[in-house]
């Protein structure tokens, strides 16, 4: 996957102003380049900046310092072609699930008999066929994220951005959206950009993970993480367990960091 | 289910005995049937203003005034609300005006109402919105203001502009707190408009409890108290109603 | 202090417009009349002694009916929470009697008790009841259970428990109660007075209003609405005093 990045970050920093209180330097200086149809993690302690730059990334935050491009073009706002889901999946809970799906279709607009198709078509990917006129109150979580990806995937991006998709999940629905998802991107391959604090998930998932450090977020450090996902033993093979301690070991230095820098500023 | 029928078999039988307390204190003698006329004198006066068409004509004056004044407070404060919760400098002209404004009894510009719009309808019905609007605007700010970023977020990466954002989505967001307001605001609505009628007289149900006062009409006064109290009720349940059907998407209504 | 002005800056704006609108003869000096007239009326009243007994004479029934809301409305809401028969009596009565517009009860508490400060109190007393009730129940039917036990564990007897649990992890909920109630007051009492009053702030508008000398009306009006405006806000300071004091 040769040629000119998709996305490149260059030199990107920012301040976190709350209304009340100090400000607060959320990244310093991050330099990153994203390959199309690349898969990568970005993953750290809390508080470290992986969302902001993501919320960056989608144009839903300013770029007040350095410099984020996609396609050669520079980002000044939320866009079509920058799909995100939340990990409180942020379906619009007056709509029924359809309804949901729709929206993005709509924008696009395009005729009835299209939108229908595409919005089937899609609730039938993420499997959620027969609860098309279900509201998101009445979903699970797993369930509710799958709206949000097929409300994602609707108008077509080229990018995703996943900040902690599956972080409200339990445990065991947590790992059949995983599965799920990485299958997803197998057949309709899409850069994508997934938020995460689970060291395994993002070896799991990922191409390349991309370690932050506690704040403000800095890269530490890039790790390629290309393992042959269809092994079923995977998980539990020498290689992939053995590359999950070595970035834990990463994350872990950072989040004791992190704890440290939360103790001081609440002492003074 | 029937803890439901339960419920309103004992609500119903509460006011089943206090009504028999009513008559029975009034007949007891120990008060003057001028103080607290007997229950059944007070209904067949209800009675006998219903088939007079005589209800009919101060209630509909006085629902009419209220529910206009309503619709007008409703609108309108949800719609400035919308602006002022998107727009700062609105907010900056607002805020002052509407904490100021909010605690304080309105009801006392009555009369510079009735100086500039006279006895009739308008005064009412401008003296409703006055007070109304309140808890309308209030409501529809916090709920805008609440609105969770990721919604609108969401929307604007499936390319909503953000004039659309704003119509499509912080409006159904903020609905249950915009409700709220409008709940709120019903029954202010209500009580303002028959303030304003005892004030001005003339035709309503403020304006006749005033009259049967001024005649010592004990019986016409206890009448008019039971008809506003039950044009309140209905009115509550009906806005109770309403919003349980608007909000059926609501996670309050799946429990 | 500076920011507090700059908050408030948009009133002074209105307050400017008014004068100038007044000033330059826009609108009719009967309809409006200027701020600065207003003003020179209202320290007139203020001089006479008018606006002090009227004045006087509005406080004390408030303040007398709220004091009858606030002690047995309270009461019976901390009661119902804590003793079952109370609240199966009670409750559908409270829920019955919200809805119902407390205005309602000015002609038949004036006939009553006339048009002197007992009509007034009554009805400041029995309209004002309802919001305090309504708010102790629901603080106190929220206590922590485990409160409950640990207090009584350590041998409080049920009086002991009901003053020293109860009340206190009710008060917000009592305070808020109490502050619906005071707002609620004022309206009662200038509805009132504007009726069925012989004296009063409220009367004294309805009289001046009459004899058509506007800008001291105006300047009772305001006086009125400013009034309210400082006790909601002397209360609210007085009530977050209370609250960060106890918890």
């Amino acid at each position: 996957m040769t040629g000119a990045a998709q996305i490149t970050i260059a030199g990107v920093s920012h301040v976190y102003r709350p209304p009340r209180g100090r400000a607060v330097l959320a990244l310093d200086a991050v330099s990153l380049t994203i390959q199309r149809r690349e898969f990568v993690a970005l993953l750290g302690p809390s508080g470290c900046g992986k969302s902001t730059l993501l919320y960056l990334i989608g144009g839903f935050l300013p770029v007040e310092q350095g410099a984020i491009s996609v396609d050669g073009r520079p980002v000044s706002g939320p866009g079509r072609d920058r799909g995100i889901t939340f990990q409180n999946f942020a379906l619009f809970p007056w709509k029924t699930v359809r309804a949901n799906v729709h929206y993005g279709l709509e924008k696009l607009g395009l005729p009835r008999a299209e939108r229908q198709r595409r919005a089937q078509a899609l609730i039938d990917t993420v499997g959620l066929a027969g609860f098309e006129d279900s509201y998101p109150a009445q979903l699970s979580g797993g369930m509710k994220q799958r709206c949000a990806i097929a409300r994602m995937l609707a108008h077509e991006p080229d990018i995703l951005l996943m900040d902690e998709p599956f972080g409200a999940l339990d445990a065991q629905t947590r790992g059949l959206m995983q599965e799920e998802l990485l299958g997803l991107w197998q057949r309709t391959p899409k850069t994508v950009i997934f938020v995460t604090h689970d060291v395994q998930e993002a070896v799991y998932l990922a191409q390349r993970v991309v370690v932050l450090s506690a704040r403000p977020g800095q890269v530490k450090a890039i790790v390629e993480t290309g393992f042959d996902r269809s092994d079923p033993g995977l998980l539990k093979s020498k290689p992939f367990v053995d590359k999950v301690d070595e970035i834990w070991h990463l994350v872990r230095a950072e989040a004791i960091k992190a704890q440290q820098g939360r103790r001081e500023s609440s002492a003074s | 289910m029937a803890t439901l029928i339960g419920r309103s078999l004992a609500g119903a039988s509460l006011i089943v005995v206090l009504l028999v307390a009513w008559q029975g204190l009034a007949l007891s003698g120990r008060v003057t049937p001028f103080m607290l006329p007997p229950l059944t004198a007070v209904l067949e006066r209800i009675a006998r203003d219903a088939a007079s068409g005589e209800l009919a004509l101060q209630l509909g004056a006085t629902l009419y005034r209220a529910l206009a004044g309503f619709a007008v407070a409703s609108v309108g404060g949800v719609a400035l609300g919308l602006l002022v919760a998107r727009f700062a400098a609105l907010r900056w002209f607002f805020d002052p005006i509407i904490s100021v404004g909010f605690p304080m009894p309105k009801i006392a510009f009555l009369p510079i109402v009735v100086l500039w719009l006279g006895f009739h309808d308008a005064s009412k019905i401008a003296m409703v919105i006055v007070d109304a609007i309140f808890p309308v605007l209030t409501a529809t700010i916090a709920g805008a203001q609440a609105v969770p970023r990721e919604l609108l977020w969401s929307a604007k990466s499936m390319g909503a502009s953000d004039r659309q954002a704003w119509r499509e989505i912080v409006l159904p967001a903020a609905l249950p707190e915009l409700l709220t307001g409008l709940q709120v605001a019903l029954p202010i609505a209500l009580i303002v408009c028959i303030v304003a009628e005892m004030m001005t007289g003339g035709v309503g149900l403020g304006g006749a409890m005033i009259k049967a006062m001024r005649f010592a009409d004990s019986r016409g006064v206890f009448a008019a108290i039971v008809e506003i109290a039950l044009v309140g009720y209905v009115l509550v349940k009906l806005m109770g109603a309403a919003r349980r059907r608007l909000l059926i998407w609501h996670p309050e209504a799946q429990r | 202090m500076s920011a507090a002005l700059g908050r408030y800056l948009p009133l002074l704006l209105l307050a400017l417009t008014w004068e100038a609108v007044a000033r330059l003869g826009l609108v009719s000096s009967l309809a409006l009349p200027a701020l600065s007239d207003v003003a020179a009326a209202w320290w007139q009243l203020l001089a006479s002694g008018e606006l002090l007994t009227n004045g006087a004479a509005s406080l004390y029934r408030a303040g007398a009916g709220l004091a009858l809301a606030i002690s047995i409305g309270g009461a019976v809401g901390i009661l119902m929470a804590w003793w079952r028969p109370l609240l199966v009596v009670a409750g559908p009565l409270v829920e019955l009697l919200y809805p119902m517009p407390k205005s309602a009860l000015i002609p038949v508490t004036a006939l009553w008790l006339g048009f002197g400060d007992g009509s007034k109190i009554l009805l400041i007393f029995l309209g004002c009841m309802l919001p305090v009730t309504i708010g102790a129940f629901n603080g106190a039917r929220g206590t922590d259970q485990a409160l409950l036990w640990s207090a009584r564990s350590m041998g409080a007897g049920r009086l002991g428990t009901l003053w020293d649990v109860v009340v206190p992890s009710a008060l917000p909920e009592i305070l808020n109660g109490i502050r619906s109630a005071i707002a609620l007051s004022f309206v009662l009492l200038v509805s009132a007075e504007l009726i069925v009053a012989r004296d009063g702030l409220g009367y004294m508008i309805g009289f001046l209003g009459a004899g058509g000398v506007y800008d001291a009306m105006f300047a009772v009006v305001l006086t009125v609405a400013l009034l309210g405006f400082a006790a909601d806000r002397c209360y609210r300071r007085a009530m977050n005093r209370v609250l960060l004091w106890r918890l």
